[in-house]
């Protein structure tokens, strides 16, 4: 890896309980970070259930590389660059297919789904120095699921999947466990949402159970979500520190104390579900399952670019310094099609460009994008909460639910990663 | 043939439609709906909307709710509204049902991002609208929004589209 660029010192940047406005503006710390965090540690870059059969493959962004997330003939989920090995032109333009041969249109190179060059139109004006195998497809060196979410990292040396997640896998099976199949589906399509802000405000924000009484506002004025109840000066929920940048908001506090089912699925009737509560109970029995259905699922973020937004599933990646891409689908759990109707609907009230909720946040994220250039005042305060975070049985930090606590742990790792 | 008059009356409509969405005339633009309404921007043409997640796919109700959230004050990313100005055009009107039509058209969108970074953004795309009869009055039954970029990373859709 290379050595930070001189002259950026990030134990400077970044302090206890504030950062500096250049981490959102500065060209070379945004290299930077494509370097260290996109390029060289774990991201998420999609779900198992997208691409099912072999030669299914979705394009997606790693930083801003183009790869293929693909199931090639033996099963196996191989993370390719979505580049030519002999004159670089994009494999695949579509955002998804199926092919059980990778063909360049360019000179018709032709590569097996798990990157190995095949033929060579015209083979023979080859000479003998030419060495097939040097031309298969670079493949990200580590890839791994946990729950059916795949994460890549193309470091040749890196921890696991494991180690990265940590405590943090928590979160992911409470996902998949809202499924009475223990399997969830992703097959709903993506929302795609260009933001012109640092790729960064995405996990803080969303995380930052602060802004929620005042950017969203106009959805608790015109809604009759449950929201409301669980924000402000004297609610349950917290915000957690789970290491390694993971961090959460925690309703579970507040939907316990209530101890009512699918407060979590703006306080849906048990009577419009039931399908989904019986099979929920054959899987969980029923004490379990009505835990579940009490607590719904989490709202936290996995480092760098995973938002596990209750019902919906949503990641990001960095476009420029002063841009990104936000993208969203509907949380199908296999095996609950009844839940499943209802969740597409709530998925296009909340999230993606038009919906009640999202649009408002990049709104903020563009303002504050543009309010970055005005100097005097150069720092951006992270110190709400410091006096009274503590620590939960399992060592993790937690407080109010409108402190910063998640956004320091963000933060905290993000030094770490960047002065590694 | 349609009589003269009544495509007149249909083409007004639609012009009047693009209008008040253009000016924020939210009151107005609700008022043009019928009791059992859908307004759908899929993500584009041929994706079935039980299972493939929309930009929106609004009934009635969530029609209601959205133009209620635009007029608070507080619906950031649209305060202020976006100045804007679409040209309506390729107008295609059929007859549907007793008394009713289905009328496709193209549009063309100049929306000024004002809340924020005051970007100027080209939207276009293909618009179906089933109008139905209320007395003398035509309603919209249904407005179907097919957006050119739909399916790409787009900036806020807050507007009335």
């Amino acid at each position: 890896m290379n050595s930070v660029k001189e002259g950026i010192d990030f134990s400077e940047l970044i302090q206890d309980d504030r950062i500096h406005g250049s981490l959102y503006t500065d060209a070379d710390i945004y290299n930077e970070e494509l370097t260290r965090i996109f390029y060289n540690g774990w991201v998420f870059v999609g779900h198992d259930s997208e691409i099912p059969e072999s030669g299914d493959w979705v394009r997606r962004n790693i930083g801003e590389q183009p790869v293929l997330m693909i199931r090639d003939k033996t099963g196996q989920v191989q993370v390719l660059m979505n580049r030519c090995t002999h004159r670089g032109n994009l494999l695949f333009t579509n955002k998804a297919g199926n092919d059980h041969h990778l063909l360049c249109p360019y000179h018709g190179w032709v590569f097996d789904a798990d990157g190995t060059l095949l033929d060579t139109p015209e083979a023979g004006g080859y000479g003998k120095q030419f060495n097939k195998p040097d031309f298969n497809i670079p493949k990200v060196n580590h890839v791994d699921s946990y729950r059916g979410f795949v994460f890549a990292c193309a470091a040749e040396e890196a921890i696991t999947l494991a180690e990265h997640l940590g405590d943090a896998a928590q979160l992911l099976d409470r996902v998949a466990d809202m499924s009475p199949s223990g399997e969830i589906e992703l097959s709903g399509g993506w929302l795609q949402h260009r933001f012109k802000a640092n790729w960064k405000m995405l996990p803080e924000n969303d995380t930052d159970g602060y802004h929620v009484a005042s950017t969203h506002q106009s959805f608790v004025m015109a809604t009759s979500s449950q929201a409301p109840d669980y924000v402000g000066e004297d609610s349950l929920p917290q915000v957690r520190d789970w290491g390694n940048g993971h961090t959460e908001i925690d309703f579970t506090p507040g939907y316990r104390k209530v101890d009512k089912t699918f407060e979590w699925y703006g306080r849906l009737s048990e009577s419009k579900v039931p399908d989904y509560i019986a099979a929920m109970e054959q899987r969980y029995g029923k004490e379990e399952a009505r835990k579940k259905l009490v607590d719904g699922p989490p709202h936290a973020i996995i480092f760098p670019n995973l938002f596990l937004a209750e019902m919906n599933i949503v990641y990001y990646y960095p476009v420029a310094p002063d841009e990104c891409v936000q993208v969203y689908t509907p949380l199908y759990l296999k095996g609950a099609p009844e839940l499943n109707k209802r969740t597409i609907r709530q998925t296009e009230g909340a999230v993606g460009p038009a919906a009640f909720l999202l649009a408002d946040d990049v709104t903020i994220a563009e303002r504050t994008q543009i309010g970055l250039r005005a100097h005097g005042s150069d720092w951006l305060d992270l110190s709400r909460g410091v006096d009274r975070e503590e620590v939960d049985k399992d060592g993790h930090p937690v407080s109010h639910l409108s402190d910063e606590t998640s956004n320091r742990a963000f933060w905290n790792h993000y030094k770490a990663v960047m002065n590694q | 043939m349609l009589p003269y008059e009544e495509k007149e009356r249909v083409v007004a409509f639609i012009h009047l439609e693009a209008q008040l969405a253009d000016e924020a005339r939210y009151d107005e633009w609700e008022a043009l709906w019928s009791d059992q309404a859908n307004y759908w921007v899929p993500r584009r043409d041929g994706l079935d909307p039980a299972t493939q997640v929309s930009h929106i796919n609004d009934n009635r109700a969530r029609i209601a709710t959205r133009v209620a959230q635009l007029k608070t004050g507080y619906r950031y990313s649209q305060e202020p509204a976006s100045p804007m100005r679409r040209l309506v055009s390729n107008i295609e009107i059929e007859p549907l049902d007793e008394s009713g039509y289905r009328v496709a058209s193209n549009f063309l969108l100049l929306e000024l991002a004002v809340q924020s970074t005051n970007d100027l953004h080209l939207w276009g795309g293909r618009v179906t609208h089933e109008l139905e009869r209320a007395g003398n009055e035509l309603k919209m039954r249904s407005k179907k929004v097919v957006l050119v970029n739909g399916d790409e990373p787009i900036p806020n859709l807050a507007f009335l589209i």
